[in-house]
């Protein structure tokens, strides 16, 4: 059996139908990941004596007639939700030996599902960067080219999910952190409406804007995870009180009239001609299955990476201030005194991108500077929002590109933090409007690397995004990673 | 940013650096900074009161306790800790 080429559903009928087990399912991910994530490195931990257990109590469950959509899929997990027992180091020495005491609201919903956990992924340090090369453990690869990046912060997810090193992983996005590793890595990537997933247990970057989501080898994947994480938790006050449809529902039902907004500023200097080449053709087939095209403007994109990184900062700052080495996490052994403790414990702990966006979002909040910048990136955020708005009055969804470029070298950019955070552009606005959105891939470039577009929807309007990206992938001519 | 704004942001967030580092970091939050400037030339103020923070009034809980985690979960992750936590002296 060649598991590279199944989807979750294929899985599904092939353990209901008794052709395989949970067990050799697992094992044969599990093979994998042995033979080939030395040179990938997209697991921080492989948990292979728990995977085994989860398979053998899922198979008792599909065995007694009452397997749920995931029961015994294996799946891979980001290293900054919280597994009870399992290490969770959101790839820092600061929290290299960290178990959490809890799960995570959306392990307890997979648990409950009996999925199979293979083990926790690589990413971006706390989740703060776009290449996954910030990450003190494992600097994964782009299975497509080992010389390139996964991109980030998912990218260990990705990665793994494009190597066939798992059904399917869930990520978090704050700025891009599903979507642009999904583009890079060959696959699809959806980040949900803000509220749809609760974050309980998903370790906090900036809380306004963080969210979980799947990636898997295709939207219906992710669809049928969505139907599994969603939903309102007492745990998180941002989670939302509403009905979860059926993300699957619109899958197969036809797109002719749909309308699909262009805003021209997605397209300008600064996307790779070969990206927005491949994205505009993509537009094209959609209008030759009867979808509209409509040209729009989203004035304020220039100014959407810096109200990004500001308000994205100015909520690091404060919610990395828990890490003071006493209650968990790294703790130095040089201090005499409570504050040299502290401090010496975060000096050791944290990376050179998490100090930065320290120092940055204490420069927005501080005493002269707050208006200048946390007020008007808060007002910007406003502006945004009101686009947006004005945008989705004409249409369905929203086409652009998922990143300005594919996948760039392991040691490109890595040391111009400020060119890494421009390459956000494509992104970050779309966590700024709390909106949907999926990135499925749309084409190669001469080198053969992977080229993403993103559909956005509106708010609570996953099931339509699902549907347009799924539509086009039936289509779209997939070329498996070379790993 | 000069070296002494990268001192008073570290003192801020509780971090201490090389000198090295020091000017390394002023290096890197200048571009930064340069990026995040560009928001300046847009005239437009924030309204606290159309923003609700993604915070669902209605979605909030009643306030009655619950079971809470035992103490040995809670201290498990503590390098140093004895029943409870462990911090240097404090008080002479």
């Amino acid at each position: 059996m060649n598991v590279a080429e199944l989807k979750i559903r294929d899985m599904r009928k092939m353990l209901d139908g008794k052709e395989i087990s949970a067990a050799e399912l697992a094992e044969a991910y599990l093979k994998r990941i042995e033979d080939t994530d030395g040179q990938l490195e997209s697991y921080i931990t492989v948990t292979p004596e728990e995977a085994k257990k989860a398979a053998e109590k899922a198979q008792s469950v599909i065995d007694s007639g009452n397997a749920g959509a995931l029961t015994g899929i294996p799946l891979a997990i980001k290293d900054n939700i919280c597994t009870d027992g399992v290490k969770t180091t959101c790839a820092s020495k600061m929290l290299e030996d960290f178990v959490p005491p809890y799960n995570a609201t959306v392990m307890e919903k997979l648990n409950a599902d009996n999925i199979v956990m293979l083990g926790k992924t690589s990413m971006d340090e706390f989740a703060m960067g776009g290449s996954t090369q910030t990450s003190a453990f494992k600097k994964t690869k782009n299975p497509y080219d080992l010389g390139r990046v996964p991109g980030g912060s998912s990218g260990g997810s990705a990665a793994a999910v494009g190597a066939s090193l798992c059904a399917a992983a869930l990520g978090s996005d704050t700025g891009g952190s599903i979507r642009q590793p999904a583009s890079f890595c060959g696959v699809t990537g959806l980040k949900p409406t803000y509220g749809r997933v609760s974050r309980y247990g998903l370790v906090a970057f900036a809380s306004s804007l963080d969210q979980i989501g799947p990636i898997a080898k295709d939207a219906h994947d992710c669809a049928i995870i969505l139907n599994a994480i969603s939903g309102y938790d007492y745990h998180d006050g941002t989670s939302a009180k509403r009905d979860v449809p059926d993300f699957t529902a619109k899958i197969g039902q036809d797109i002719k009239g749909m309308k699909i907004a262009m805003p021209k500023e997605f397209y300008a200097d600064g996307i790779d001609p070969e990206v927005r080449e491949a994205v505009e053709k993509a537009a094209k087939w959609y209008e030759q299955q009867g979808a509209a095209i409509v040209e729009c403007s989203m004035p304020s994109l220039k100014y959407a990476v810096a109200a990004y990184y500001l308000i994205a900062s100015a909520e690091a700052s404060s919610n990395l201030s828990r890490y003071d080495g006493i209650k968990y996490g790294h703790r130095s052994e040089v201090g005499d005194s409570y504050s040299d403790l502290v401090c010496n414990s975060r000096s050791e702990g944290f990376g050179d991108e998490v100090k930065r966006r320290i120092l940055l979002g204490n420069y927005a909040l501080s005493s002269g500077y707050y208006d200048a910048y946390y007020g008007k990136a808060m007002a910007l955020k406003q502006k945004i929002r009101e686009e947006y708005d004005s945008i989705f009055e004409g249409c369905d969804v929203i086409l652009t590109p998922t990143a300005p470029t594919v996948a760039y070298g392991v040691n490109e950019n890595i040391s111009d933090p400020a060119k890494m955070y421009q390459a956000d552009i494509c992104t970050v606005t779309v966590n700024i409007a709390s909106l949907p959105a999926i990135s499925t891939p749309c084409g190669y470039d001469k080198d053969g690397m992977p080229i993403g577009m993103s559909i956005i929807g509106k708010r609570w309007d996953e099931a339509t995004v699902i549907q347009a990206a799924d539509v086009y992938e039936k289509q779209f001519a997939y070329v498996p990673a070379k790993l | 940013m000069d070296l002494e704004m990268v001192k008073y942001l570290s003192k801020l967030g509780k971090l201490s650096f090389t000198d090295e580092e020091l000017e390394k970091a002023a290096k890197d939050m200048t571009s930064i900074i340069e990026i995040m400037d560009t928001i300046k030339e847009i005239d437009i103020t924030y309204e606290p009161i159309k923003d609700n923070h993604n915070v669902y009034l209605g979605g909030l809980r009643e306030d009655i306790s619950a079971d809470s985690f035992p103490t040995e979960k809670i201290l498990q992750n503590a390098v140093n800790s004895e029943s409870c936590f462990v911090v240097p002296k404090v008080v002479e």
